[in-house]
């Protein structure tokens, strides 16, 4: 059979197919799309951080004849079920009913409490406002370290006895002998706070039920369809779901997990009043309840040698989860993806503790706990560089993992496929003259000048594991999936294009453009015939548990998935063709859409004149072969083992292929005001083979300034009584284009040894290493004053008061 | 994110909008730009029953030389002022203060008087318009009044306007030979001021200072003159001690606020340096 080749197309920069669409305003979003007799919702939230709920008097709204459904928690309570814990609550001792909407008490200001389905947006809005609830507020819990010491100031969860919810351990080696004969001990405590990454669409949902069928339709910008799909089976107990996913405006995490509460009520609206229910959140609504990235509180030690070795890791990990207790180990289990960095240690312990407070309940974001841990290990590393007085890459360079190390098995069992740190650590120090800088540096200092320069380095981890949270929880029962798995459909149409339909939704990071680039460069025809079926429909997608716009799992999952299919589709095309002109399938050739036999000019067929047969033509096609040119192909990653499930020495494979980059911020801080200008952000990054180098710069320009951005300031502030004070894009202090430094890259790839094209992961690179970067190139620049970096956000507030201190 | 229900107005002429505001004074907003109202209404944070619309009003959008006076109205966008030749050139520091209010958008469509009448405590132009001894007209039933900058704002979103009154032009003195500045600290690029200085002044050959204004902005719960710099400036050298002394004096008898962005002890400090810098700026034109 010719060969295919399927690199013909792979590494460029193909023109982008939904680019033009989603920038002249024709992307289709949930809220474009309007059903007849559609109906308007608006929830009802709660105004307190913790409250008892004693009744709800909507009888006013409900009687008025523009009002067709309002939901209260009786509603709740009578007509939902509560979702099964998910693998983030199984370490739980006692199982807690969450449902979708409060019943009997609010635990965080804009909880949810009740809805309403009304003619219009504004009637909704009105009818709100007449809706009493009576509250008996509690003390809110805003601290983690009072819980941590027993002074609850109420209890969140009657039924846990204490707002600290979790707490479990994990060890790899032996890091008790590690401290034990370490030269020296380096300890420091570190934490990073709760943001967001804002997207520009918030949460959207239409959901529509027909009694007559019972099949209930659900229209919402979800990143991960399996999400709903159970949420609506757990909580209404309806088998026949069907979730439409159009184009996302921006997902990053915040369209996982809390969106499953707001589907699940507006479908309750939708099925009580019997027409379609639209929901568009705020964007205060979702500052305050869509889901904020966990406030993590580090307190790191390093076992080390005197020549820099480090030899042990150890960190207690405290978590402030919010007032839910769905997602309370999620950003400690996902320490285990780079629990190592890019270093070679062979002994760490974990100690996680998980605190419910009255604050937003906490949800993946880009990265989710990885950021955290990579801040832990880049933090603590200058710090050993500081005791030691050695320069910091220096002893980055002493632990790295080497390239001939790869495949390379880390204490906690993940597998980095391929790669070369120290070769990206060196590039990165070469491209912006390390030497030079320094002196630059110390030149400026004498005229009053504070630059800085931070040097890191991370490893990007793609692919999830779906058993990973099982090493956390080795008495769990059942598996809640393990390894991955997920699909795409090509289908070659009767005039010769190519349709293809993919297993995930797609929150615009240019799937369109790149899953055509792999299949064309596999059927023989250009990109351009190509196209992506938009928008993600569940009951006609292959989809599995990997299809989630999440977990970096697009490249390997979905192009996985897409290579698969194509190449069955080649082969049966080359079947069909060989039958029609005679030939052997083995000895065709496939250029530019046309099947040709080689030597034999004149026998060749058009893919339209083989779509056409293999759809109208039965007398065409060969024997014992299907007709039509379709195929569908389930991906799995066939290298999964070992370590795919993890058993009692909980070592697991958290993810499969494990890019990295390595970072240099060089800032320069006014000491006056505190405020940190970047003034220059350069990434060298080996993101495997890139298939197309605008997709991945772009993923990697997005998630720098997003890790930059939470570093210098972006963020979420609470007052002790748990009122959020950030409910404003103003307030909440994102940086905008004029803040967020130009982001030069550098590919420096290592093919994965593991994916059929090399490919690794780009979509959380760049935020992961990014908020270290900045916090090693401040405390650089801070030197001269003695300012040690330890807690993020670094507000020009924040720095001016870490140089007043330090002056003290 | 939806207003509640009002009744709608846009009157033709600057007449009928006076008469409906008498007719609704206690149930009227009146819109303009728009840029500071409807976030509140879209929040539900404000509820007018009636919205008096002056947007079209031709008659107060306008930028004018009027005799020793620089005279604009009230529907001038900051646009208009951030770009007008007249403004430019005769009292830069309105341009200066102008083009940093919010981003594109918001100077398109916000106006002049509409901001100056909101009277936001992190509102650029009032630091502005304090330091240029700028007059306000207010236009109600029984005509027309005065009313000088230094007493127009009372306190945060309240200003000496009494309820049937609108604010007609602002008009600002046309002084020769002085120099100016306009700094602000903002979390983003088009954020509001958490601390913004209007200074301008006149100094000698010899660098003596003949005369300050300062204006600040986003200190305190409304924009206040700093007089006590002043005081301590005129007639004195302006060299770096001198500066640095009499900027520590800003905050002098007033309650810096405490929000998000800054503590009362932060935005002291940021007071502070942006006195200093926003002199050295000036002196630097």
């Amino acid at each position: 059979m010719a060969k295919a080749d399927p690199n013909q197309y792979v590494g460029l920069a193909a023109r982008s197919k939904e680019g033009p669409r989603l920038v002249t305003g024709k992307g289709r979003y949930t809220d474009d799309f309007t059903e007849p007799g559609m109906l308007q919702a608006v929830f009802l939230r709660s105004p307190h951080a913790h409250a008892r709920i004693l009744g709800v008097d909507a009888q006013a709204a409900l009687s008025r004849p523009d009002v067709f459904a309002v939901v209260t928690p009786e509603d709740i309570k009578r007509d939902t079920k509560p979702f099964r814990p998910g693998r983030y609550a199984a370490g739980l001792k006692k199982p807690i009913a969450e449902y979708a909407g409060a019943v009997d008490k609010v635990r965080y200001v804009g909880e949810p409490v009740g809805a309403v389905a009304a003619r219009d947006r504004s009637t909704a809005e009105d009818v709100l406002e007449s809706i009493a609830v009576d509250y008996e507020i509690l003390p809110a819990n805003t601290d983690v370290h009072k819980a941590m010491a027993g002074e609850d100031a109420s209890l969140i969860y009657d039924e846990l006895g204490a707002n600290l919810a979790w707490q479990g351990t994990l060890e790899y080696g032996d890091t008790e002998k590690a401290f034990r004969e370490a030269d020296r001990v380096v300890r420091e405590d570190l934490k990073i706070h709760r943001y967001s990454s804002t997207p520009l669409e918030p949460l959207a949902c239409i959901a529509s039920y027909d009694r007559f069928s019972r099949k209930l339709t659900v229209r919402t910008n979800t990143q991960v369809p399996e999400n709903i799909y159970d949420a609506l089976r757990d909580a209404l107990r309806i088998d026949d779901i069907r979730v439409i996913i159009p184009d996302i405006g921006g997902g990053f995490g915040q369209k996982i997990h809390l969106i499953r509460k707001y589907v699940v009520i507006v479908a309750l609206l939708a099925i009580k009043s019997g027409r379609p229910v639209k929901w568009i959140e705020d964007r205060n609504e979702h500052m305050m309840a869509a889901g904020h990235a966990c406030e993590q509180h580090f307190d790191v030690e390093a076992a080390v040698k005197n020549d820099g070795t480090v030899d042990g890791l150890r960190f207690k990990e405290i978590d402030d989860v919010g007032g839910s207790i769905s997602t309370l180990t999620i950003h400690f289990t996902n320490k285990l993806n780079n629990l190592s960095n890019t270093y070679k240690v062979q002994n760490i312990r974990a100690d996680g503790y998980s605190v419910v407070t009255n604050r937003c309940p906490v949800i993946p974001n880009r990265g989710i706990g990885k950021p955290g841990m990579c801040y832990i290990w880049e933090r603590i590393i200058d710090r050993v560089a500081q005791d030691l007085d050695m320069d910091p890459s220096e002893v980055r360079f002493k632990n790295l993992v080497q390239p001939e190390q790869m495949p390379y098995t880390t204490p906690n069992g993940n597998i980095y496929d391929s790669g070369d740190y120290p070769g990206l650590l060196k590039r990165a120090l070469e491209k912006v003259d390390y030497p030079a800088l320094k002196e630059e540096q110390a030149r400026e200092r004498e005229k009053g000048r504070y630059l800085g320069v931070g040097v890191v380095i991370g490893v990007e981890p793609g692919g999830r594991n779906a058993a990973r949270d099982m090493a956390i929880f080795p008495e769990m029962k059942e598996t809640p999936g393990s390894g991955g798995i997920n699909g795409a459909t090509i289908k070659l149409e009767k005039n010769g294009t190519i349709a293809l339909y993919l297993g995930s939704p797609n929150c615009g990071q240019a799937h369109e453009t790149t899953t055509a680039q792999v299949a064309a460069g596999i059927l023989g025809v250009s990109p351009d015939v190509i196209s992506t079926t938009t928008p993600f429909d569940s009951d006609v997608a292959p989809w599995g548990v990997a299809a989630a716009n999440s977990g970096n799992n697009f490249h390997l999952y979905d192009i996985g998935s897409i290579i698969g299919a194509a190449t069955q589709l080649r082969e049966k095309v080359l079947k069909v063709a060989g039958h029609i002109l005679d030939a052997e399938p083995a000895d065709l050739e496939i250029a530019d859409g046309v099947v040709t036999v080689p030597g034999f000019p004149r026998r060749k067929l058009t893919f339209a004149e083989l779509g056409k047969a293999a759809y109208n033509n039965q007398s065409l096609l060969p024997e014992g072969i299907d007709a039509g040119l379709q195929t569908t192909f389930y991906y799995t990653f066939p290298h999964a083992q070992p370590n795919m499930v993890p058993g009692q020495d909980r070592r697991v494979r958290a993810q499969f292929t494990f890019g990295a980059g390595a970072h240099v911020a060089i800032v320069e801080v006014d000491p006056r005001t505190g405020k940190v200008e970047v003034l220059r952000y350069l990434i060298v990054g080996d993101n495997g083979t890139i298939i197309n180098p605008g997709v991945v710069d772009g993923q990697i320009y997005g998630s720098a300034a997003h890790g930059i951005a939470v570093a210098l300031g972006e963020g979420f502030v609470y007052d002790d009584e748990g009122q959020l004070l950030t409910i404003t894009l103003t307030d909440y202090g994102k940086c905008s284009t004029a803040e967020t430094p130009n982001v030069e890259v550098e590919h420096a790839p290592s093919p994965s040894k593991f994916t059929p094209l090399g490919q690794k992961a780009a979509g959380e690179g760049a935020a992961i290493p990014s908020p270290a970067a900045i916090a090693s190139a401040v405390e650089n620049a801070l030197e001269p004053f003695g300012v040690k970096i330890r807690h993020l956000p670094l507000t020009p507030e924040r720095v001016w008061q870490l140089i007043q201190e330090a002056q003290a | 994110m939806i207003p509640g229900a009002f009744d709608y107005h846009a009157p033709a002429s600057l007449e009928e909008a006076l008469s409906l505001l008498s007719a609704n004074v206690d149930d009227a907003k009146v819109l303009a730009g728009g840029q500071s109202l409807l976030p509140l209404m879209k929040l539900r944070l404000a509820k007018p029953e009636v919205i008096i619309d002056i947007g079209g009003l031709a008659e107060l959008n306008y930028i004018r030389e009027d005799g020793d006076h620089i005279a604009i109205g009230a529907l001038a966008t900051y646009t208009d002022l951030a770009e007008s030749e007249l403004i430019l050139d005769r009292c830069p520091l309105l341009a200066q203060a102008a083009v940093v209010v919010g981003d594109v958008q918001v100077r398109n469509r916000g106006t002049v008087g509409g901001g100056l009448a909101h009277a936001d405590p992190a509102e650029d132009l009032p630091a502005a318009v304090l330091a240029l001894d700028a007059e306000i007209k207010a236009a109600g039933p029984d005509g027309e009044r005065w009313i000088p900058a230094s007493e127009f704002f009372i306190t945060m979103l309240t200003t000496s306007l009494m309820p049937e009154e609108l604010l007609t032009e602002i008009r600002v003195p046309a002084r020769d030979g002085y120099k100016s500045s306009y700094q602000k600290a903002s979390r983003q690029a088009a954020g509001f001021a958490i601390v913004g200085v209007a200074t301008c002044l006149k100094e000698s050959a010899d660098g003596t200072c003949e005369d300050i204004a300062i204006g600040v902005t986003g200190v305190g719960d409304v924009a206040y003159r700093a007089e006590q710099v002043e005081a301590a400036l005129r007639g004195r050298k302006l060299d770096d001690s001198a500066i640095a002394g009499a900027a520590a004096l800003v905050t002098g008898g007033v309650d810096p606020i405490e929000d998000v962005n800054a503590t009362p002890t932060y935005r002291a400090h940021l007071a502070r340096v942006y006195v200093e810098r926003t002199i050295q700026a000036a002196r630097a034109e």
